[in-house]
């Protein structure tokens, strides 16, 4: 008995992936793909989002809701929203109203119909629009001019920029929320973290303030050129992804990763999210995952067009474990993830990616649309 | 009398007094359980103040022996009792109420105050206000769920609905409505609450309005769905048929035809006035269909469609007009044959279409806001707003069978004869409209019309709020109106009404009334009239950019006169325009003359190119925003 326990307990290493959240480990092995090809308004997919059983996908030409593994919807811009580029999706989990960052405003979703806000009809900074959260009755906007902050209540608009926080640029990229803080990934401006009780900001800054080297890993934030924020709320820790690696912060320490030191694929991180023990990033050369527990990595990428994928799996002795898979994601260049369950949801420069553990045991086949799976 | 029968009589007497003493105290051993009923006064003086009740709305207790009867400016809940047809209770509850809905175990009301942001909660077995529950800002449409768990209320103001937890009285959260919604009902399956918007969409002034009837899953709490209906205003109340007559819900309505030239009044159907029928949808993905009846006779109109509501069984449908003093009988059948027999797109313009199925028009008291049927489907009671009573039908009979006074005085005083010809259509060419058809809730319609022809030099003007205006003249957007005398008298009559208008004393009535119209309470200023941090850099602004110039603080924020600020459109005659107060501006857009700007924030973002509403170009966005702030606290 103890033979067996040792050799699942193995296994589990060999995999990379502990128990998350209660469920049998797995890899990500069967991949479902959505592009333009079977549905889809365009390949690039820049944001995703999941509410219960609806998907919503923001692409370079429209807003798409799949629901039960089909294309129920496509919002463009003639069917009332902002822009045709959606590049960030957030759930009203109360209201189930959708924000939607766009290109041309920022988007609320109600009841089928959209209402815009834009930098000349609201107090928007900008209508370019990256990142969107909601916090209670707060709607946080990162723009390129600053992060917005709508009272859905009031109708008030407040402006952080370079005037009233501390960023040196407004530029801003992404918007997490927790229940106390508000995490924002500002370009050039590291990450800035907003207590809701006082009202106060706090930077967080590369150390070292280099460009292109890390003089101690473990420092501080990896770098300036944030790209995206996100917050675990399991182990209350913040991530932010850089185009120079990833760090994580739980209050006391940081932790970054560099992929010549770990098996991230790639330190240009586009995207990060992160949930139990896992942390997600979603890089120019595939999705990587760490399990924070273990310090195993797994990258999904696709081998080359058509011919399916493989799974990297790194130890904590860095010994690499190849394996080989009939489908994959659509693209090797990630811009986005979202939690479905079991599930994730994967938004690449050529499509929208559906993964499937393998050790999920689902009832019966479930809806098939995609016929150029790979 | 003689003495023998004097005798019985006595004789008689104590009998009938010993057996009735015994008979009282056998009952008293025999029913404990019975619970005590409050002491009910035979005929309890409505209002104490000698004000007028003004009652707007009214709903059954569960049993159906009484009607609860909310009224606005006596700021209280009364109860009628309808076999004596007395009021025979009072409470004060909020400022300004406007709706009741009642538990569905019958044991609970539930009052929305509009000025008070707040809900009354009524334990009706006392008469006693139990709690006091916050909302949004300017609640009205009331409804809970059908276990009466959730409390939703439709907030007039903020433009969303509060979902209230009952047990806790904590709201538990808002659902974006869409403009200054109105009524809420709970459909008859629970499953969800149709909320009626009183204004449209914020829309371009050369576009028709559109409006909103907002669906609320009770289920997920969440907005499912957003009926969109073309072309009409004021959606004011709700009412659904039983499935047996179609299961279709009806929705008075006002068409205003605001992009073809007012002065055509008198070749007709400049506002049109029906029922919005909406069928809704049997699956998810399936539309919504909605058709528009026009209630208008050929030479007369329905102006001011108002209250609705069907009798139990469905045949017939009531639908009250508040500006014709006029409640019309439906009879269904006859209406579902009509809607079966023309297509949506035809019924929504034919004005024949009321012969065919109005069974009865009955004349009402003045202001006939809203109606209800009791349970057993043999009367209905009609809301006299103005009248301080209620109009008994008998609809079997199809006929009025009384009135019952709720109190207030009996003389009707300068204001309140006033206030009845702001809502009396009957000075209008065929009685096509009234003051209030443009102005509900002495307010705005949200759209822009046009007052004279292109050709005559006027281009479309935004409607214009007559809270707080008594002393912002001179009037209309040219300012060629020095007071309400004139902006009210014989050019109304020949421009708008085209008829003979209101004689002196109607004139000095009215002026009176529309002088009286107060301000609504200004939610964006704190309680202690402290300003926030934006909201005093905003003020800063406001005085450096020299904006009291022409907006001084001293008379409403308004020079009362005329100035070019660089928004005369192509057929303007003039660029000088009247400079409009700004108390409580945020409770107004569109903005400009030409309504064109939808937010305050697009007054100089999109309409200030040459600087010279203001030199604003310099602004930075957190400045504008700051400033934008200061203007919502005035």
């Amino acid at each position: 008995m103890r033979k067996i326990i040792s050799l699942m307990a193995a296994l589990a290493f060999l995999s990379g992936v502990s128990t998350v959240r209660g469920q049998e480990p797995g890899l990500y092995t069967r991949w479902e793909n959505f592009t333009a090809s079977n549905g889809m308004p365009d390949d690039k997919v820049f944001s995703v989002a999941v509410d219960g059983e609806n998907v919503w996908a923001g692409t370079e030409n429209g807003l798409v809701l799949i629901n039960h593994g089909r294309i129920q919807k496509i919002y463009r811009q003639e069917d009332g929203l902002a822009n045709r580029v959606v590049t960030g999706i957030a759930i009203d989990k109360s209201t189930g109203d959708v924000w939607l960052a766009t290109f041309g405003g920022l988007s609320r979703l109600s009841g089928g119909q959209f209402k815009n806000y834009t930098n000349l009809s609201s107090g928007l900074a900008n209508d370019v629009v990256y990142g969107v959260a909601v916090q209670g009755e707060f709607v946080w906007a990162a723009t390129t001019a600053g992060i917005s902050r709508f009272n859905t209540r009031t109708g008030e608009w407040t402006i952080f920029s370079e005037k009233n926080a501390p960023m040196h640029e407004p530029w801003s990229y992404g918007i997490a929320v927790s229940e106390k803080k508000i995490y924002a990934a500002v370009w050039g401006g590291g990450v800035l973290e907003y207590d809701l009780a006082s009202g106060l900001w706090k930077p967080y800054n590369d150390p070292d303030g280099e460009m292109e080297i890390v003089l101690f890993q473990n420092q501080g934030l990896i770098h300036d050129i944030v790209s995206s924020v996100a917050y675990n709320s399991d182990t209350k820790m913040m991530w932010a992804s850089t185009y120079f690696g990833l760090s994580g912060y739980d209050g006391h320490s940081w932790h970054n990763y560099l992929s010549t030191d770990s098996g991230l694929a790639s330190d240009f991180i586009n995207a990060t999210q992160s949930r139990g023990d896992e942390i997600w990033a979603c890089t120019d050369k595939g999705l990587s995952t760490l399990n924070f527990k273990s310090n195993t990595w797994v990258t999904y990428r696709p081998v080359q067009e058509g011919s399916g994928g493989e799974v990297l799996i790194t130890g904590v002795d860095k010994k690499v474990t190849r394996k080989a898979t009939q489908t994959s994601l659509a693209h090797n260049y990630v811009l986005n993830l979202a939690f479905q369950g079991e599930d994730i949801w994967v938004a690449t420069a050529k499509g929208l990616s559906h993964g499937i553990r393998e050790t999920q045991k689902r009832e019966g086949k479930k809806n098939e649309p995609n016929a150029n799976s790979r | 009398m003689s003495a023998h029968s004097k005798g019985l009589l006595f004789k008689n007497g104590a009998i009938l007094f010993w057996f009735v003493l015994i008979a009282s105290i056998a009952l008293a051993l025999y029913t404990p359980a019975i619970k005590a009923r409050p002491k009910e006064p035979a005929d309890i003086p409505a209002n104490g103040s000698g004000n007028y009740l003004t009652p707007v709305e009214a709903k059954f207790s569960r049993d159906g022996s009484r009607l609860y009867v909310v009224c606005e400016d006596d700021d209280s809940l009364l109860a009628v009792d309808l076999r004596t047809q007395k009021v025979v209770a009072r409470v004060k509850v909020g400022h300004k109420p406007k709706d009741v809905a009642v538990s569905p175990d019958g044991k609970t009301a539930y009052v929305s105050n509009e000025w008070s942001d707040t809900v009354s909660e009524i334990d009706v077995s006392n008469f006693q206000v139990r709690r006091t529950l916050a909302t949004g800002w300017g609640p009205i449409g009331v409804t809970t769920d059908r276990a009466g768990r959730i409390l939703y209320v439709a907030n007039s103001i903020s433009n969303d609905v509060s979902v209230l937890d009952l047990a806790t009285g904590v709201e538990q959260k808002r659902l974006a409505s869409w403009r200054s919604p109105h009524n809420v009902v709970l459909s008859r399956d629970g499953r969800h609450v149709y909320v009626a918007n009183l204004l449209g969409h914020l829309g371009l002034p050369n576009e028709a309005p559109v409006s909103e009837l907002t669906v609320i899953d009770t289920g997920t709490q969440t907005v499912t769905r957003r009926i969109a209906v073309p072309g009409v205003l004021e959606l004011r109340h709700i009412a659904e048929a039983p499935q047996a007559q179609g299961g279709y819900f009806l929705v008075p309505f006002m068409r205003p035809k605001n992009l073809n030239p007012l002065i055509q009044v008198t070749d007709g159907w400049i506002l049109t006035h029906g029922i919005l029928v909406v069928q809704p949808e049997r699956s998810a993905r399936a539309e919504t269909r909605t058709t528009q009846v026009l209630l208008d006779d050929i030479d007369s109109y329905y102006a001011g469609t108002n209250g609705v509501a069907f009798t139990p069984d469905g045949r017939h449908a009531l639908v009250t007009s508040s500006e014709a003093d006029i409640v019309t009988l439906i009879d269904t059948a006859r209406f579902n044959v009509r809607l079966k027999q023309m297509p949506a797109d035809q019924l929504a313009n034919r004005l024949d279409s009321a012969q065919t199925f109005v069974e009865r028009r009955l004349s009402t008291g003045a202001n006939p806001t809203s109606v209800v049927v009791a349970p057993d489907g043999q009367r209905a009671y009609v809301v006299n707003r103005l009248d301080d009573s209620l109009t008994v039908l008998d609809i079997p009979g199809a006929r009025v069978q009384g009135k019952i006074e709720l109190g207030g005085p009996k003389e009707a005083s300068q204001l309140r004869r006033g206030e009845r010809l702001f809502h009396a259509a009957r000075f209008c060419f065929q009685g096509q409209f009234a003051c209030i058809t443009c102005h509900p809730d002495n307010h705005i319609d949200g759209v822009a019309w046009n007052l004279e022809t292109p050709q005559l030099g006027r281009d479309r003007v935004a409607n214009r709020t007559l809270r707080g205006v008594a002393e912002t003249g001179p009037f209309k957007w040219n300012g060629r109106n020095p007071d309400l005398e004139t902006q009210c008298g014989p050019r109304i009559a020949k421009f708008l009404f085209h008829s003979e208008g209101f004689n002196s004393v109607e004139l000095a009535d009215l002026v009176a009334f529309i002088k009286a119209i107060p301000l609504s309470p200004n939610r964006h200023l704190a309680a202690d009239g402290q300003l926030s941090a934006s909201q005093e850099h905003g003020k800063a602004i406001f005085f450096a950019k020299n904006c009291d110039t022409c907006h001084p603080p001293a008379t409403h924020y308004t020079a009362k006169t005329s100035f070019d600020v660089g928004t005369a459109n192509k057929y303007d005659t003039s660029g000088l325009l009247d400079v409009p107060q700004l108390d409580r501006i945020y409770e107004r857009p569109p903005y400009l003359h030409s309504g064109e700007a939808l937010s305050l924030e697009e007054i100089w973002t999109k309409f200030n190119a040459s600087d010279k509403h203001g030199v604003t170009s310099n602004m930075s966005k957190e400045d504008l925003n700051d400033l934008v702030e200061f203007l919502k606290t005035l």
